[in-house]
């Protein structure tokens, strides 16, 4: 069953608002293994929706369905209406992508805006102010006559976002924008994608990074192995686990791996935790238990407590709570 | 009104190569071939200077049509690894329009080049054929050409999954197209039997013929049965290049 298949639903039955409407979407490269495993998810028009999710969490084959790259194995897909597999090309004239990869012309940073006004035939009395207003907005007077290939990487990375804003677009498609930008950059670019949102853009935004999500977005889906495991507004994501702290447990010496194993059996399910080798973040409602196990572990096991802290839970515990017990959907919208 | 998809990709590919060093190699290299081999193995022609330099000319415009072609696969490779391909298969874009974009870039290329030598011819030589059937024969050859080594290096790059592989078999293939073909001196029933298959089954040879016959007024019926070999190999090799090209994966990461 292709993504244009006969079981596609009808016009009436995906939401008015939808920019992206996915129901029950698969894709595989190998015939083996899911890269999309049944996504199902609605973007609505205006809203700022983020793709959480881990590296090969399967974000960027979704945006490459999105944005018709690749057509999915099967399941239904809308963009803007209408379906990839059939009207790729009228979407692809409605939509901006900035792709997680680098992509430029072999010529200046103007050049670059220039041409691309070019190829999105933006008229020629609009595409001057155009780049000069996108040049300033993203701090690129400076190197405007230097090669895109030339500078850093998050010059180039502005580079890209703002030769996007280059053409109007109803959806922007963002995979991971804001890899290599430094904490004001990121923040500078993320405003100006907000502004872009106020004017009514809609934007699908993947990332890993959960501050800028929190930041950005209106909704997200925590997405790992193909599969959605979460997915509702930022707000109600956190709410979720309302009431719950985390505790972040660093660990040395001993056999930390008898550790985590007895803490992880004896908590239970009243607790959640997740273990990267020496660290872990355990979600609970109880940390007064988890401290009383932590000690009285670490004393059996002769480890040593390198650091402890309890505070509220985060997005990001949200993320890890999800991808860490790789069950179903933590809430569906 | 905005121009027409394939127009705007044409533009872009121009400004994009256009730079002194892809200049350099697509007029300068054969320009310098055409002063340097004309001037110097013009004391083993017999005639003299002159008349080797006019054996030469259209030889070397032909030669453009493999310059534009490499061009052409050079265009794509360096889309491909810069990313570009696949940003601009998630613009306004078809994929066909994308690899006609590259072909018919290629193409003005060709006919730009062969300007060029022709001008150098004028410069060297004092005259140039100037009548409208001869130069439609020259730049009819040019164009075929075009597109066939063109689809060629479209063909390889959609094939070729290494850059470096890529390079080396163009390399390769631009020092076999280009000196087992007429462009440079004539098939001779002295070359051994396996040079001869080769020079004679070489596309660049029907297209240096043509172009060479046009040029001297010289044309006979079996240049036109090769323009008809050559125009039948075109269509394969286009249909080829557009079919892998097709199927061939662009997307990014």
């Amino acid at each position: 069953m292709g993504a244009g298949d006969p079981t596609r639903p009808l016009p009436g039955q995906i939401p008015t608002d939808a920019v992206v409407y996915a129901e029950n979407l698969r894709h595989t490269y190998d015939r083996k293994k899911f890269a999309l495993d049944g996504v199902s998810f609605t973007v609505h028009r205006g809203e700022v929706f983020g793709l959480l999710g881990r590296n090969g969490a399967g974000k960027s084959t979704l945006i490459k369905a999105m944005t018709t790259l690749i057509q999915p194995t099967s399941g239904a897909l809308r963009v803007l209406g209408m379906d990839p597999a059939r009207d790729g090309q009228k979407i692809r004239e409605r939509i901006g992508v900035v792709q997680q990869g680098e992509s430029f012309d072999f010529t200046t940073v103007q050049g670059n805006l220039d041409i691309y006004g070019v190829l999105w035939a933006v008229p020629k009395a609009e595409r001057a102010p155009r780049r000069e207003r996108l040049l300033t907005q993203f701090d690129l007077g400076d190197v405007r006559k230097r090669r895109a290939f030339d500078l850093s990487g998050g010059q180039k990375r502005r580079v890209q976002v703002a030769r996007e804003f280059m053409h109007d677009m109803e959806v922007l498609f963002l995979d991971e924008p804001t890899v290599g930008l430094d904490v004001i950059m990121r923040h500078t670019l993320l405003d100006s994608i907000r502004e872009e949102v106020r004017r009514g853009l809609t934007v699908v935004f993947t990332t890993h990074n959960l501050e800028e999500a929190d930041y950005l977005c209106d909704r997200a889906a925590v997405i790992d192995e193909g599969r959605i495991l979460a997915l509702d507004s930022i707000e109600n994501l956190k709410r979720l686990y309302r009431g719950k702290k985390t505790v972040d447990l660093t660990v040395g010496g001993g056999d930390t791996t008898r550790f985590y194993r007895e803490l992880t059996e004896r908590l239970g399910t009243r607790a959640t935790v997740t273990t990267n080798g020496k660290v872990a973040v355990i979600l609970t409602d109880d940390p007064k238990e988890v401290l009383s196990l932590v000690a009285e572990l670490s004393q059996a096991t002769g480890v040593q407590l390198e650091w402890l802290n309890v505070r509220q839970n985060t997005l990001e515990d949200v993320f890890l709570q999800s991808v860490g017990r790789g069950g179903g959907p933590v809430a569906a919208a | 009104m905005p121009l027409p998809n394939l127009f705007r990709l044409i533009y872009r590919n121009i400004r994009v190569n256009t730079d002194p060093g892809s200049l350099v190699i697509l007029v300068g290299l054969p320009g310098m071939y055409l002063v340097f081999f004309g001037f110097g193995f013009a004391s083993l022609a017999s005639g003299g200077s002159t008349a080797y330099l006019a054996y030469l000319t259209p030889g070397i415009m032909s030669f453009q049509v493999v310059m534009a072609g490499t061009v052409g696969g050079s265009m794509l490779w360096a889309d491909r690894r810069w990313g570009m391909l696949a940003q601009l298969l998630v613009g306004p874009f078809t994929r066909l329009q994308y690899l006609m974009g590259i072909m018919l870039t290629s193409m003005l290329f060709g006919l730009g080049g062969a300007a060029v030598m022709l001008g150098v011819a004028f410069g060297l030589l004092g005259k140039i054929p100037t009548q409208p059937l001869a130069l439609g024969g020259i730049f009819g050859a040019i164009i075929l050409g075009s597109i066939f080594f063109g689809s060629l290096m479209l063909l390889l790059g959609a094939l070729v999954k290494s850059n470096t592989a890529y390079n080396s078999i163009q390399i390769l293939l631009l020092f076999v197209v280009n000196f087992a073909s007429t462009v440079f001196y004539p098939l001779s029933p002295s070359l051994p039997w396996i040079l001869r298959i080769l020079f004679e089954a070489n596309p660049l040879t029907y297209v240096a013929d043509a172009v060479r016959g046009s040029y001297t007024g010289t044309l006979t019926p079996m240049d036109g049965y090769q323009i008809l070999v050559l125009l039948i190999e075109t269509v394969v090799v286009l249909l080829l290049a557009t079919r892998a090209y097709l199927k061939a994966d662009v997307s990014y990461e």
